[in-house]
């Protein structure tokens, strides 16, 4: 049932664990900068199409485009 | 003659460098632009006990990648200009995040002090730092601070000479990362270390930033190795 999915599909308020980032070498290593790293619980805590979304990561909020988190899986926590 | 001491402030965008900075050098600072490129660099003087000392305000960043301008300049200051000192400001209340360019600059061979910024703001979220024992960790030494109160002033002053007259101060953590990754590491350490390259940059770091597919640093090994 827990299957992973977008984080771009999380309602505001979802605590999430990131599963994996599916991107480029390049947004891969931002994010991983950013402290987005596989294994990570973020709480979303603004979702709204287009964008941008806002999520609270290792005690700081962080500005994703959509786009971007479409490519990042996560599952539920 | 007073010895001069050349610092940078580095540290994440809000983590206080700015205020460190007015700190340090009073009124006395003047603000001027990096040639070729729109961020604001600001650099300033004073004297402490008799040592004369440069203060280089860098931009804020998060990371010291080659992903943006503020970040290669960043980088760039600490590499060719390699400061005495590298002052990290370090929001106390966000450590996590805040560490991981302490431990990036560590990295590149920086000698680094950790000046733990808004401990006060630490306390109010009932965060209790171990400052002697994150010290130990790091291998570096740790000033707790209130910057906008003007808290840990003298005690940082009092580390950057230290530290300057004295670098094995630094002992500054190593990164491990894990055995497949140290082999590639070392396997590329023998190689730079016949380049010309690694007599200005520590071949480790040289070699990690090209398992990571750094793009400046491609770019300087083609320039050395093919002119």
């Amino acid at each position: 049932m827990n299957q992973p999915m977008p984080l771009a599909m999380v309602s505001p308020g979802g605590v999430v664990q990131v599963v994996d980032v599916r991107a480029g070498w390049g947004l891969q290593r931002r994010l991983a900068d950013m402290g987005l790293t596989p294994g990570v619980t973020i709480r979303v805590m603004n979702s709204q199409r287009p964008g941008p979304i806002i999520v609270d990561l290792r005690g700081s909020r962080l500005v994703l485009g959509y786009g971007m988190t479409q490519r990042i899986l996560v599952r539920k926590v | 003659m007073a010895k001069e001491i050349t610092i940078a402030l580095a540290g994440n965008p809000n983590s206080g460098k700015t205020t460190v900075f007015n700190n340090l050098t009073g009124a006395r600072q003047h603000v001027g632009n990096w040639p070729g490129v729109t961020v604001e660099k600001k650099e300033g003087s004073c004297s402490y006990n008799g040592y004369s000392i440069r203060v280089v305000d860098l931009p804020g960043v998060y990371s010291l990648t080659a992903y943006s301008p503020d970040e290669v300049i960043a980088r760039n200051f600490i590499l060719e200009e390699k400061p005495d000192v590298v002052v990290d400001i370090v929001d106390a209340s966000n450590l996590e995040r805040n560490l991981y360019l302490a431990l990036q600059l560590l990295e590149m061979g920086a000698w680094v002090i950790v000046a733990l910024n808004m401990m006060d703001e630490a306390d109010s979220r009932n965060h209790r730092i171990d400052v002697a024992g994150l010290s130990h960790l790091l291998g570096t030494p740790v000033v707790p601070m209130v910057a906008n109160r003007n808290r840990g002033t003298v005690e940082l002053f009092d580390e950057i000479v230290k530290v300057a007259e004295n670098k094995a101060q630094v002992k500054g953590l190593k990164v491990e990362y894990g055995r497949e990754v140290e082999e590639e590491i070392s396997k590329l350490e023998k190689l730079i270390s016949q380049s010309e390259l690694s007599s200005k940059y520590s071949p480790r770091w040289l070699a990690v930033k090209l398992l990571e597919r750094d793009e400046e640093i491609i770019k300087k090994f083609r320039e050395v190795e093919h002119g």
